[in-house]
């Protein structure tokens, strides 16, 4: 059985969104047959909420939720999978430069994962950053598709699973309910719980997934100075 | 006129083709009194940085707006109270623009409705993202 996930969504609990989680769950519930999501993960910004209990919205919606965390690197933003005690206890989650290869060896030693988010951003991305530094070691995977990705980016990104040999994975980064499970990720195995999310993660059997709608190309306005 | 009880989560609004002339801007720029070159003179752009010249935050915070106070409509029945918005990407003139927006939730015992809103260029890019509340009043 199958599991499509969205990897990364912000409900309001990071600062720059307004979208509480119980509105992403009924938008899932009413847009299954655009975007079939098994559940989401929210990712909130320098943060992991080790309290919040979503199990009551689950069981409502038939959505399951999980729980990460989006840091701030030296080589741009990481999500951060199976955030426990250990790893809350090595690493300031606010801190906005942490050592991109510590957590990713950190991480990984205390049973989490963690994944480079959009790669192909300029500024917070990966793929700007091995343009000056060496490329880090141990890294399972990237998201190559990112529900706000501008032109050329998600492109940028699939350039370095090319190069590096990376697994791809995708999630919408949505800040607004209407824009959650843009972009997902299709795992082979079934996933219930953050323990099998990470399991999963490391074995490379899924792959990036797109219900971002295909839209009609628009003619570009004729630029036209008329000062 | 519109009415709390005829709303549904998932209602659109738009959307919208918009063009927005240099022209424009300069005049938004002029009434606003913020004449700074980003706003009036892709030159003067261009020296601080961006492509060329770009639209006021506040113009496109009221091109929005517009979106929902249309779906309002005339006849009234319900007003914009809130409006928050985040400026990804710089918004250019003599470009097409395309408004979206939809209703996401709602709060019976207050009677409003939250609704995401934001500005596409014709490569689909979202370059000025928000959420509007609208209150009803029955």
């Amino acid at each position: 059985m199958s599991t499509t996930l969205d990897l990364h969504s912000h409900s309001d609990a990071s600062e720059d969104s307004r979208a509480p989680v119980e509105a992403y769950l009924n938008w899932i519930r009413l847009r299954r047959s655009e975007r079939p999501l098994d559940g989401i993960v929210l990712t909130e910004h320098r943060q992991y909420n080790r309290d919040a209990d979503y199990r009551a919205l689950e069981d409502k919606f038939g959505v399951m939720v999980l729980r990460a965390s989006e840091v701030e690197t030296n080589y741009g933003h990481v999500l951060v999978y199976g955030v426990n005690d250990d790893i809350l206890s090595r690493f300031d989650f606010a801190n906005i430069r942490l050592d991109a290869q510590t957590l990713i060896d950190e991480v990984e030693r205390m049973g989490g994962v963690a994944v480079p988010c959009h790669p192909g951003r300029p500024n917070i991305g990966l793929y700007e950053h091995y343009a000056a530094k060496p490329p880090l070691e141990n890294l399972i995977a990237v998201e190559v598709l990112n529900g706000g990705s501008r032109k050329g980016e998600d492109e940028r990104s699939a350039e370095l699973v090319a190069r590096f040999g990376y697994h791809a994975v995708g999630g919408s980064d949505s800040h607004l309910v209407s824009l959650i499970g843009l972009c997902a990720t299709r795992f082979a195995a079934e996933i219930r719980s953050i323990d099998d999310l990470v399991r999963e993660l490391k074995t490379g059997i899924y792959e990036p997934v797109d219900f971002r709608p295909r839209r009609k190309a628009v003619a570009h306005a004729v630029a036209e100075e008329t000062r | 006129m519109k009415r709390f009880a005829d709303i549904n989560i998932g209602d659109t609004l738009g959307p919208s083709e918009q063009f927005v002339s240099k022209d424009n801007c300069r005049a938004f720029a002029r009434a606003g009194g913020i004449e700074a070159p980003r706003f009036t003179d892709d030159e003067g752009a261009r020296k601080e940085g961006l492509p060329g010249m770009i639209l006021p935050g506040n113009m496109s915070l009221g091109l929005l707006s517009k979106l929902v106070t249309d779906w309002i409509g005339a006849e009234g029945g319900a007003r914009l109270i809130r409006m928050s918005t985040t400026y990804r990407v710089p918004v250019q003139p003599d470009h097409k623009l395309t408004l979206h927006g939809f209703v996401t939730h709602s709060t019976p015992a207050e009677r409003t409705a939250e609704i995401d809103v934001w500005i596409e260029n014709e490569d689909a890019e979202r370059l000025v993202t928000g959420t509007a509340t609208v209150q009803f009043d029955s």
